[in-house]
């Protein structure tokens, strides 16, 4: 078990990186540390590697004070797979592998049956048996991160610590290494700490996080409790969407890209805009109008909808109902309340049955506002409900507050338009 | 044929090569002795080799024997510093060793301070002083809180030295008439040597020598990384310190005696690395030997090249040392360990 209590931290010149962090790591955990730039994961590290020594505060391995353990003893039970490992000399990768037995050798570094039969396990392990021979720069990334980590191996170690272990690999190599990790938590029963700055990589392996932020823990737990969007946004300053991923059930995330281009220096955070949508039509349109910057409501929406899903997670504002449920008049109330400030409504070309009919309907009443109809398909293909709602729309497209265009990119230039006109 | 098996047959031969050197060397000189003659010289003084024993046993063999040490003193020092420093480019001569030893030397003969002794033999310790004072001044320099990191070491080191040799330029000038014993001595020679010399030195340079040799391994760990070094148990610090020590107490001891040899110290670990590898098991004692070599052979040509005159063995050395290097540096651009 490690454990660090209230230790600070602060390098010669500068400020405090680490403030009275608390962390506790459970033999047999697979943790991982994560953070900013800057908010303290490396210096982390290096203080439980005993790099670097606590300003106050101390560190416990199994129940010892690590300040007092020699170097050799620390060795034996901890090894450290370092961020850079910059090495261009003629030592073969055996030789490199081998000297990970270094705390248990004599001075001259002799070697015994023990070392041998250790090293080839390493080796076996992390599958560089094949290049033995080779020197490390006849390697590519991953192949030479796996002979680090064979090196650590060699060490016959409970713990061991990465730091940022895969920054510089391919994505390929990423998961080889984190799969290496995995097997070698759960099978070798070896605790792993590893600091990494990828959020998905550690989500998806780690088993447990650690959140730091400014010296401090923010928060720690399982990837599902810590990577959250609220979290991210709070500790990153970053508008991110979680998902699950499909295959793990691991929380997955993707940062929501900005455009800031020619609309939103026009919109000016003015652009207030309702969509009616449904049914997973106006997927591309909803994230276009987000990437713009325009300020979105949506409605009626049936929950659980697809349209209705994208636009909660963007984090417009909706009027919804229960699955499957027909829109009522009191829906269609609140409905006219959102839209009533906004200054353009855009409807998307989603088909219209009895449930939804409503949203149509309703747009009859509105003269003051201008509408934009998408029109990829024609209403009649989209129509289910006996040609009441092609009538509506026709009679819709012949007003001269209502337009029609035929694609997403074009609704979004006309709607941009009609917005710094009114302006 | 294994790393090791080739390591015993590379250590055999040059074992060999450092016989025939030093029977070449003995018979080599003003007066060229028979292969023969010599061998039985060493071990009798009798009869009508009396003549051929006094300058086999009293002048060639100390001469030889010293100029052995120097060398080795060189390549293993040069090992070292370049192993402790992780860079290639370093000698001895580079941290400020020559620098502060030739300047010491020279304040000692320009202001008659050899004289308050017994004339000559306090020039010795005075290189050794300087030299030591030197690097402890370059140490603590470098040194921030508890660590010393290599590129301010080097650079403290080079600034050092510049400050020294424009000292030692300063008092020269002002010293007209001693120029030419200094500029002989700052040339590197090893002529005159004695049993004595040999003596003199032995001590600093076996007590230097311990920890060279008792921190090989570990040397090889901090050339992957100071911090891999840590992670692998090595205590970086106190090792990088005793290794600079034993390095500076042995480059000290042989400059005292022969004065600035330039190139042993740079280019013996540099073609000693690339015949048996980067790991400081093999390397030191293999540097040790071929920089002996090296320098019992200069110095047999700076002494027979023109008799009677003999020209300082720091000028053979740097001539067939530079050239050497720089073509070295030609061949393979990308220099590794």
């Amino acid at each position: 078990m490690l454990k660090a209590e209230n230790i600070s931290f602060s390098y010669q010149s500068g400020s405090r990186i680490l403030k009275e962090l608390n962390i506790i790591i459970d033999s047999g955990e697979f943790t991982g540390i994560i953070g900013p730039n800057g908010s303290g994961k490396s210096t982390f590290i290096k203080n439980i590697c005993n790099l670097f020594h606590p300003d106050s505060g101390v560190i416990y391995l199994n129940s010892r004070r690590l300040n007092q353990m020699s170097a050799g003893e620390l060795a034996r039970s901890m090894a450290v797979v370092p961020q850079e490992t910059n090495i261009s000399f003629n030592f073969t990768v055996y030789d490199l592998i081998m000297m990970g037995r270094n705390p248990y050798q004599d001075r001259w570094g002799r070697i015994d049956d023990e070392d041998r039969k250790k090293v080839e396990e390493a080796m076996r392990l992390t599958d560089v048996r094949d290049f033995r021979d080779k020197t490390i720069d006849q390697l590519s990334g991953g192949e030479r991160q796996r002979v680090i980590i064979a090196r650590a191996l060699a060490q016959s170690p409970e713990i061991l610590l990465l730091d940022e272990p895969t920054s510089s690999l391919d994505i390929n190599y990423q998961g080889e290494i984190f799969d290496l990790l995995s097997y070698l938590n759960r099978e070798r029963d070896l605790t792993i700490v590893v600091v990494s700055h990828d959020l998905n990589l550690s989500g998806q392996y780690c088993q447990r996080l650690i959140l730091l932020k400014d010296g401090r823990v923010y928060t720690s737990g399982s990837p599902g409790e810590v990577l959250t969007e609220d979290n991210i946004n709070e500790v990153y300053e970053a508008r991110v969407i979680v998902d699950d991923n499909q295959l793990t059930g691991r929380p997955f995330i993707s940062i929501m890209p900005r455009e800031q281009g020619d609309y939103l220096d026009k919109l000016d955070g003015a652009g207030r805009v309702h969509v009616i949508c449904g049914g997973g039509n106006a997927q591309k349109l909803l994230q276009r109008l987000y990437r713009c910057g325009f300020k979105v409501s949506c409605g009626v929406l049936n929950q659980g909808d697809s349209d209705w899903d994208l636009a909660r997670r963007l984090g417009f504002e909706i009027v919804d109902i229960p699955p499957f449920a027909y829109i009522e008049e009191e829906d269609l109330d609140k409905n006219r309340e959102i839209f009533s400030d906004c200054e353009v409504i855009l409807v998307a070309d989603l088909p219209f049955g009895h449930g939804n009919a409503g949203n149509l309907l309703q747009l009859q009443e509105v003269e003051d506002k201008d509408i934009i109809l998408l029109q990829r398909r024609s209403i009649e293909e989209r129509d289910y409900t006996d040609g009441k709602a092609a009538a509506v729309w026709e009679s819709l497209t012949s007003r001269d507050n209502v337009h029609t265009v035929s694609d997403v990119e074009e609704m979004i230039e006309r709607t941009s338009q009609l917005i710094t006109k009114a302006d | 044929m294994t790393v090791r098996q080739r390591f015993i047959l590379i250590l055999f031969f040059s074992l060999a090569a450092v016989f025939a050197a030093f029977v070449i060397a003995l018979a080599v000189g003003s007066t060229t002795i028979p292969f023969t003659t010599v061998i039985e010289a060493l071990f009798s003084g009798e009869g009508e080799l009396q003549r051929y024993s006094v300058i086999v046993r009293q002048i060639r063999l100390p001469r030889i024997l010293l100029s052995f040490l120097v060398g080795a003193g060189l390549g293993m020092a040069g090992v070292i510093f370049q192993g402790v420093i992780r860079n290639p480019m370093v000698d001895p001569y580079i941290v400020g060793i020559s620098a502060g030893a030739g300047t010491a030397v020279t304040i000692a003969i320009v202001f008659n301070l050899s004289f308050t002794f017994l004339y000559f033999s306090t020039i010795p310790l005075f290189a050794f002083l300087g030299a030591l004072i030197t690097v402890m001044v370059v140490y603590n320099l470098a040194r921030t809180g508890n660590k010393i990191p290599v590129m301010t070491f080097m650079l403290a080191g080079v600034a050092t030295a510049f400050i020294l040799d424009a000292v030692r330029s300063l008092v020269m000038v002002l010293g007209t008439q001693d120029i030419q014993q200094v500029v002989f001595w700052l040339m590197g020679s090893l002529s005159g040597s004695s049993w004595g010399d040999i003596g003199m030195i032995l001590p600093y340079y076996l007590i230097g020598v311990v920890p060279m040799v008792f921190y090989l391994n570990d040397l090889n760990m901090i050339l992957l990384g100071e911090e891999s070094a840590h992670h692998l148990g090595v205590n970086v610090e106190r090792v990088k310190k005793l290794l600079i020590v034993g390095a500076t107490l042995v480059t000290a001891a042989v400059v005292s005696v022969s004065g600035g040899i330039g190139f042993i110290g740079l280019v013996i670990p540099h073609i000693t690395r690339m015949i048996i590898g980067p790991d400081h098991r093999k390397l030191m004692p293999l540097a040790a030997i071929l920089g002996g070599i090296f320098l019992v052979i200069s110095d047999m040509i700076a002494r027979s090249v023109i008799p009677p005159m003999e020209i300082p063995v720091g000028i053979i050395t740097a001539l067939a040392g530079g050239p050497y290097f720089i073509y070295l540096l030609r061949r393979r651009k990308q220099e590794r360990w």
